[in-house]
């Protein structure tokens, strides 16, 4: 871990770009973003951007990875050349790094997609990293979780997701890239509705004591997440909903009572 | 990627029903690891981790390089561990699936970031000469759960392993053979140690699952810990989703396996020592 | 596209306080819906749309459909849609999905995989669908009798890339689709271009074979709505040589050749796909008399051959459709 010399909480109790501890990164959540994927979205928060596309379900294209009683979810991460920064070791597909957040991002939607109903069939998910800013597989997922709902995959509930740092004895919540080089960092996905978790991901040394408080402080972040998802999503589907009723006064003739 | 065949439907429903009753198909308690097992070579640093039937054989030696220009003062340590078809006729040569990437990233993230050895104390001659630790693991089979039996053979190896006491004297560094001079031991931190624990569906965790029980479980969680009551790595990736308190009480369940696998190492290391003549002049 | 941009949600100390309680709500509306049944399936309104996760009702008093599941003593949505109620059994119909076949429904798919004794098609669908040889007519008429030499020619009718219109026949066991071309007014596609609309566009209708006279071209052209999103927009044929009467050319029904198409019908055919996509865009659901309509605006607004201005797109749909996509 390279330490740098921006001051994590100042004495005003304000992080590095003037947030409160509790204080979220600014979010903008949209949908259909992609021309011609069954679902897409793109999720920005603070300076993150990923977009998501999903294909399928669709025929496996290697027929012999089909399974009989469920779909197959696959999982591709690519960063985009001008997110992975100057000095940094250059992520391509296949990177090990990147391999992982695949990995977490298929295992954590593995149980909250009703692949059950998909059977013999193959669900992409690909997620587009376009500008990276800290919490790289926080964002994907929540832009995954959107993707789903707009592609009409059932699934059990949202999955949001948040990562979580500590400072001192204070926790942080939604880190920046600068922080998540300096603090501990936990990332988890959790099923707003329920509270549970789906997800837990830490990677550098904190005291047991210290975790409970983190992990607790990181599900209320996400059930605020889903309510703000939630409000984008409905908005959305009504100004659909409107437009499918058009005209079905005029060609009632023809339409078919469904 | 060769899949492997599922195991039959009626195997699995004979392990849940056993799994209800708070029984495992090899006749453990569900917090219950597997018998640890160490076999050390013929050198220092060179011990077979087993558990059950899964066997990790690490491998540690060391040579002297030139630091990188950001970091004089700080040795490297180096973590060779490809899975090969040895461990299980799953894995191939020079492909990585998903699960082998799991496993590397996470040995790497909980010996290497979490800084359990002191790479300062690697360095010889600042900017010039510092120790490079390469830590070889084979994997030589697969009965499920290689990642906790490779930290454990990773850290006995690092712990056991002794680098040539070395002398530097103006801008000359003399290296002296384990003959002359005893070697030194490796300036260590804490011990992380992986544990895992699989999950079914409204059933208690079970600690250290086998093959069967890792292929068909709902998920796993890896949690990494030291003796000091510290969470080193954790990583619980999808699978049946949790309560907070789930979590923890699996995190509680760690820390007291934790010093109770570091006391295990730590005696066979002793016994090790009492049977090795290392010679001193 | 819609893009919906949410300010910062700033959480304070007090973070545990903004949290709203989500099953507190749910509960609300459970008794809202207990005092007053009908709002079910009632219309747009913002009651009934629901996103995943959100319960719906009580699983003790009504059924679950598809896009629901049951969690404890609740039905509970698993899409986002609109709920819809058949007396005791509630579904709720997802705003978009992957398109689902019935039997009897029209589809346009593509040729990907030349087989023994089938065809497997890509149909827009979950899995692949499937043309059996015995499903299709061979040229030579309808009474023609298959040999096994057919088998040893499949690709000489049916080629990897071509373009079928066909009517899904039955399903195999494991959920694909089985297609069948005995009609004449099935089979392969020429003379003309496909695009692809998300399928919930498309009604199921009385048919989906439509022909926009002239002025559209010089032989008019004809409008394929495959019900899987597929659309087919060609060249005009009249309605004998369509459907196997005077001048069908029953020889001609797997050749790879096109007609000579005069650049008037070229442009026709690009126009009406233009606005195909142009109403697609906007989430418009698609039907002959929509397409024939907008056809007859661009007509008498003399607007050049091409894509429409943004302007002119904006009046075409106030006037044609009665959407406003300013708003």
């Amino acid at each position: 871990m390279s330490s740098s010399r921006i001051e994590i909480l100042n004495d005003g109790g304000l992080r590095h770009d003037a947030r409160r501890p509790y204080e979220l990164r600014s979010t903008s959540f949209q949908l259909n973003t992609h021309p011609t994927a069954e679902g897409s979205s793109t999720v920005t928060q603070g300076l993150t951007t990923v977009q998501v596309s999903i294909f399928g379900p669709r025929e496996p294209r290697q027929r012999s990875q089909a399974s009989h009683d469920k779909a197959i979810i696959s999982v591709e991460v690519g960063v985009v050349p001008w997110a992975q920064g100057g000095g940094g070791v250059k992520r391509v597909r296949g990177d090990k790094r990147l391999q992982e957040i695949g990995a977490s991002i298929r295992q954590t939607f593995e149980p909250v997609i009703m692949t059950h109903l998909y059977p013999r069939s193959e669900i992409t998910i690909n997620v587009q990293v376009l500008s990276a800013d800290g919490g790289i597989l926080p964002t994907s997922i929540n832009a995954t979780t959107l993707a789903l709902i707009s592609s009409g995959i059932s699934i059990l509930d949202y999955t949001t997701s948040i990562s979580i740092g500590l400072y001192l004895k204070q926790p942080l919540l939604d880190l920046s890239h600068v922080e998540e080089q300096d603090l501990p960092n936990l990332v988890i996905a959790s099923l707003p509705n329920s509270g549970k978790i789906t997800l837990a991901q830490m990677e550098t040394r904190l005291h047991v004591d210290r975790f409970e408080e983190m992990l607790s402080l990181g599900v209320e972040a996400c059930q605020v997440l889903k309510t703000e998802m939630e409000d984008v999503v409905k908005s959305q589907t009504e100004k659909i909903v409107e437009r499918m009723g058009v005209r079905s006064v005029v060609s009632s003739g023809m339409a078919v009572d469904e | 990627m060769v899949r492997e065949i599922d195991p039959p439907s009626i195997q699995k429903d004979f392990l849940l029903a056993a799994l209800a009753e708070g029984k495992r198909l090899d006749g453990r308690i569900p917090l219950q690891q597997r018998k640890i097992e160490f076999i050390f070579g013929e050198e220092l640093g060179n011990v077979e981790c087993r558990l059950g039937k899964t066997a990790v054989l690490a491998q540690v030696s060391a040579s002297i390089v030139k630091p990188r220009e950001d970091r004089p003062y700080e040795g490297f340590l180096m973590i060779n561990s490809e899975i090969g078809p040895m461990a299980s006729s799953v894995y191939e040569n020079g492909r990585s699936s998903d699960s082998e990437v799991l496993i590397t990233r996470l040995l790497e993230k909980s010996i290497r970031r979490t800084e359990a050895i002191d790479r300062e104390a690697l360095c010889i001659l600042a900017g010039e000469k510092v120790w490079q630790l390469r830590l070889t693991l084979h994997f030589l089979s697969d009965s499920g759960n290689l990642l906790d039996c490779a930290s454990m053979a990773s850290m006995i190896a690092l712990k056991h392993f002794r680098k040539p006491d070395v002398e530097v004297i103006g801008d000359e560094v003399i290296i002296h053979s384990p003959e002359e001079r005893a070697p030194v031991p490796l300036a260590i931190h804490h011990t992380p140690l992986c544990l895992t624990f699989a999950y079914f569906e409204n059933l208690p965790p079970i600690l250290d699952p086998t093959h069967l029980e890792a292929t068909l479980c709902e998920g796993t969680l890896t949690v990494t810990m030291n003796a000091q009551r510290e969470i080193c790595v954790l990583s619980k990736a999808g699978g049946t989703p949790l309560a907070a308190e789930d979590i923890m009480g699996v995190v509680r369940v760690g820390v007291d396996r934790v010093r109770e696998m570091v006391k295990i190492m730590d005696d066979a290391l002793e016994k090790d020592r009492e049977n090795r003549v290392v010679e001193v002049r | 596209m819609f893009s919906v941009k949410t300010v910062a949600l700033s959480s304070t100390q007090s973070f545990s306080d903004d949290i709203p309680a989500t099953h507190r709500k749910h509960q609300a509306e459970l008794d809202a819906m207990d005092l007053d049944e009908d709002e079910f399936g009632a219309g747009p309104s913002k009651r009934n749309i629901v996103t995943p996760g959100e319960v719906i009702t009580s699983s003790k008093e009504y059924m679950r459909g598809h896009g629901t599941y049951v969690e404890e003593v609740n039905v509970v949505s698993s899409v986002t849609g609109t709920i819809e109620r058949v007396n005791k059994l509630i579904s709720v119909k997802p705003v978009r999905s992957k398109y689902v076949p019935e039997v009897g429904d029209l589809v346009i798919g593509r040729i990907v995989e030349v087989g023994p004794q089938r065809w497997r098609v890509d149909a827009n669908g979950r899995q692949d669908a499937v043309l059996m040889l015995s499903s299709v007519n061979l040229p030579g008429g309808v009474q023609r009798r298959k040999i096994e030499s057919d088998a040893l020619k499949m690709r000489e009718f049916l080629a990897e890339g071509d373009l079928l219109v066909a009517e899904v026949q039955a399903f195999f066991g494991d959920g694909a689709m089985s297609l069948h071309t005995r009609s004449l007014k099935y089979g392969k596609l020429r003379n003309g271009q496909l695009l692809s609309v998300p399928p919930q566009l498309i009604r199921r209708l009385k048919s989906h074979f439509h022909h926009i006279p002239p002025p559209c071209g010089p032989t008019g052209v004809d409008v394929i709505l495959g019900l899987n999103g597929y659309v087919w927009v060609s060249n005009g044929t009249s309605q004998e040589k369509r459907e196997g009467g005077e001048g069908f050319d029953s020889e001609g029904v797997y050749s790879d050749k096109n007609d000579d198409i005069p650049p008037e019908g070229r442009q026709a055919i690009s126009t009406i796909t233009n606005l195909i996509k142009l109403l697609a865009q906007e989430g418009i659901p698609l039907t002959d008399t929509l397409i024939e309509d907008s056809f007859n605006w661009v007509n008498q607004n003399q607007l050049p051959p091409g894509p429409l201005a943004p302007n002119e797109t904006e009046r075409m749909l106030a006037e044609v459709v009665g959407v406003d996509i300013t708003a």
